[in-house]
């Protein structure tokens, strides 16, 4: 299996607070790397320096591809998404709400039709080469939407669906821009144990079908334990322990930080 | 509706009034009188009575129809008037308008008066259909709109004015400086949303403005320019007496001589503008980068995860809509002949995003709807003079209390997977 995501020495300051602390670690492609931990502990902080909305005060982040690695903080903003292809969830749902299932989707596919229209030319004339484009593009989005079981409600509002659905729809709508690397902030918050349960098995699809490494973020251990190949545990900033879900289960450390002992 | 709510909306009402007092009591009612020397105040405490009885009366009706569990019945009717014009006539409507316009200047009762508003309305459908690519589409809360108004009549008129082109040629470079200046305003602007966008805006209205007050040599200053050609006929000068060897429009066509042929041509040309204006509008709503200006709207940071560039987005409508705001500040000039700053005060921004937003955000037949009655309800009442603002205010206050989200709110997904199934 071979290495997809590094971070080295990674440390965010805002003013006096550290919100991450010298922290290393790697993902690998085809798996789901969780990383776990108490509220506060840092975890959004790593999502945000990894997809660009802040930039680390010190360390690297490498994304490997076939012969090369690319540095991640020489993107910055969309750029992380369009040209390094690493997407991302939020942990509350950002849809466009007011838009629909389709066109949430269709926005994720924004640049390849941009060019494909011509940067609006082709498309204001009504040139062929363009409505095939954005039949392609429409197809691609009926894949995804089959998949989540919401191609019925391709033409109603994102905002008019049910929460668990809008997750799962944000979630597919990060696979449209086709990463390498899908961040997902706690794809479970919200959702009941059957939703639960759904959600475990797009993730597997995406890991297994899609060849698309996931990077977890999640507080639901169901969903954790039952779908992580590896797992990450920080604690005010620092990784205090890093291995498989029975590994993680077990360690003294963990148990003590975060999970707790059942009474 | 129980007797608790009566109650309580009488209280509230009667705090309206109280508010009202505060307000038209030292407006209206203290009024400076020069009499002999000096000044005195001659109170008018009648009036402040009728307006003050008014706010409480209205304040009342709105509340009792809040409380109420059922609307009012004739809200009721015509909200689902309303909306059924949006869901199954759209086309219908926007058909049946088009047509009536294209036969309003032969219309029986159509004099030089109706002309005039015709044209003045359609004006304002334009400068609002512009506007809500920016406001509507995009999201971005333009108050300084009206520069770029201005910026297509100055150039317009300096370019005619100075080497003397067609109007068909100085349209289009007219729109490309005010797209220009577009991107100009949209670079330091950015960064910014909502209510910090609006102030920046309607501060480089106002910059516009000055600048055409004080730029004396170019400009004019407030002198402002005359002599702006009027627009040809295709060559076809309007003019009663062509030169020797020259037709004009009348001796072309063997008509007799009639100042409504000018009239008749500009309320044509304005049509034309608008509806490429609309046809524009509604095409590249359905582009990629219309999707991304609603994106933009819904959520900002969501658009930069899926890789969308929002400064590129942003600007492109800030252009865009500048560039329709020139077209229609070109067609102003030209039918003026003569322009100043004065045409171009912070009231006019504020008047088309009134339209924009009481027509309801992004809605195209919203913007017709809202031009007509605004501007209609000011004619009407023309003969009221300064107190016809009250009128504008009215209608608008009007709308906002039964149409909050403005007149037609209902969007239309611009792309259907299932097709038009309802």
């Amino acid at each position: 299996m071979s290495e997809l995501l590094s971070v080295e020495n990674l440390t965010m300051k805002f003013g006096g607070l550290t919100a991450i602390d010298d922290l290393s670690f790697h993902a690998k492609n085809n798996q789901i790397t969780s990383i776990i931990g108490p509220n506060g502990a840092g975890k959004t902080t790593v999502f945000n320096c990894l997809t660009g909305f802040y930039k680390p005060t010190t360390g690297q982040m490498y994304l490997h591809q076939l012969d090369h690695k690319v540095s991640l903080r020489k993107y910055t903003d969309f750029k992380i998404a369009h040209v390094a292809k690493v997407a991302r969830t939020f942990q509350n749902i950002r849809l466009f709400p007011a838009m629909s299932v389709l066109e949430n989707l269709l926005v994720a596919q924004h640049n390849q039709l941009m060019i494909a229209s011509g940067y609006s030319l082709y498309g204001l004339l009504n040139l062929k080469s363009y409505k095939e484009k954005e039949q392609k593009a429409v197809d691609k989005s009926k894949y995804w939407l089959d998949i989540i079981g919401l191609t019925h409600r391709a033409d109603d509002n994102a905002g008019d669906l049910p929460y668990g659905d809008q997750r799962k729809l944000e979630i597919v709508r990060a696979m449209c821009i086709e990463p390498k690397l899908l961040c997902l902030d706690e794809p479970a918050a919200g959702l009941n144990p059957k939703e639960s349960a759904d959600l475990n098995k797009l993730l597997k699809f995406i890991k297994n079908e899609k060849k698309t490494g996931i990077l977890l973020i999640e507080h639901d251990m169901s969903v954790v334990m039952g779908i992580s190949d590896h797992v990450v545990v920080l604690n005010y900033g620092k990784k205090i322990f890093e291995g498989t879900a029975d590994q993680t289960k077990k360690s003294k450390e963990v148990i003590e930080a975060y999970l707790g002992v059942d009474e | 509706m129980d007797k608790q709510d009566i109650i309580k909306s009488f209280k509230d009402s009667l705090f309206t009034g109280l508010i009202a007092l505060a307000l038209f009591g030292p407006i209206v009612g203290l009024r400076t009188a020069s009499k002999g020397e000096g000044l005195f105040i001659t109170p008018q405490w009648g009036i402040v009575f009728l307006l003050v009885g008014l706010c409480i009366f209205g304040r009342f009706l709105i509340n009792i129809n809040s409380f109420r569990r059922t609307e009012f019945k004739f809200i009721s009717v015509f909200n689902s008037k309303l909306s059924s014009i949006t869901e199954d006539k759209a086309k219908h409507f926007a058909i049946t308008g088009i047509l009536f316009a294209v036969v309003f200047p032969f219309l029986p009762f159509t004099d030089r008066y109706f002309m005039d508003v015709a044209i003045m309305i359609l004006t304002y459908i334009m400068l609002g259909w512009g506007l809500n690519i920016v406001v509507g589409l995009a999201g971005l809360l333009d108050l300084g709109y009206v520069a770029f108004y201005a910026v297509g009549a100055y150039s317009y008129a300096l370019i005619a004015t100075t080497f003397g082109w067609s109007f068909w040629i100085c349209l289009p470079l007219a729109g490309i400086f005010a797209a220009f200046f577009g991107i100009l305003l949209g670079f330091p602007v950015l960064r910014l949303r909502g209510d910090y966008l609006a102030i920046v805006t309607l501060g480089f209205g106002e910059i516009i403005r000055i600048i055409l007050i004080n730029w004396y040599e170019v400009t004019n200053g407030p002198d402002g320019i005359t002599g702006i050609p009027r627009p040809s006929f295709f060559g076809l000068p309007f003019k009663r007496s062509p030169d020797e060897g020259e037709f004009s429009f009348h001796t072309f066509f063997g008509l007799e001589y009639s100042t409504m042929h000018r009239i008749i041509f500009l309320y044509y040309l304005i049509l034309v503008l608008a509806l490429i204006t609309n046809y524009f509008t509604l095409k590249i709503r359905k582009l990629p980068v219309g999707r991304a200006w609603e994106a933009l709207r819904e959520d900002e940071i969501a658009c930069k995860s899926l890789g969308v560039n929002p400064t590129n987005t942003k600007l492109t409508a800030f252009a865009i809509g500048a560039m329709f705001g020139g077209f229609a500040g070109s067609f102003f000039a030209t039918r003026q002949a003569f322009i100043s700053p004065e045409s171009f005060t912070f009231i006019e921004s504020a008047i088309i995003v009134a339209i924009v937003v009481l027509g309801g955000m992004g809605s195209q037949t919203g913007v017709v709807l809202a031009s007509i009655f605004l501007i209609g309800i000011t004619e009407i009442f023309r003969d009221l003079e300064q107190y016809r603002m009250i009128a504008f205010g009215g209608a608008m206050v009007l709308i906002m209390v039964f149409k909050p989200k403005g007149i037609l709110a209902n969007r239309k997904p611009t792309i259907l997977m299932h097709g038009d199934k309802k």
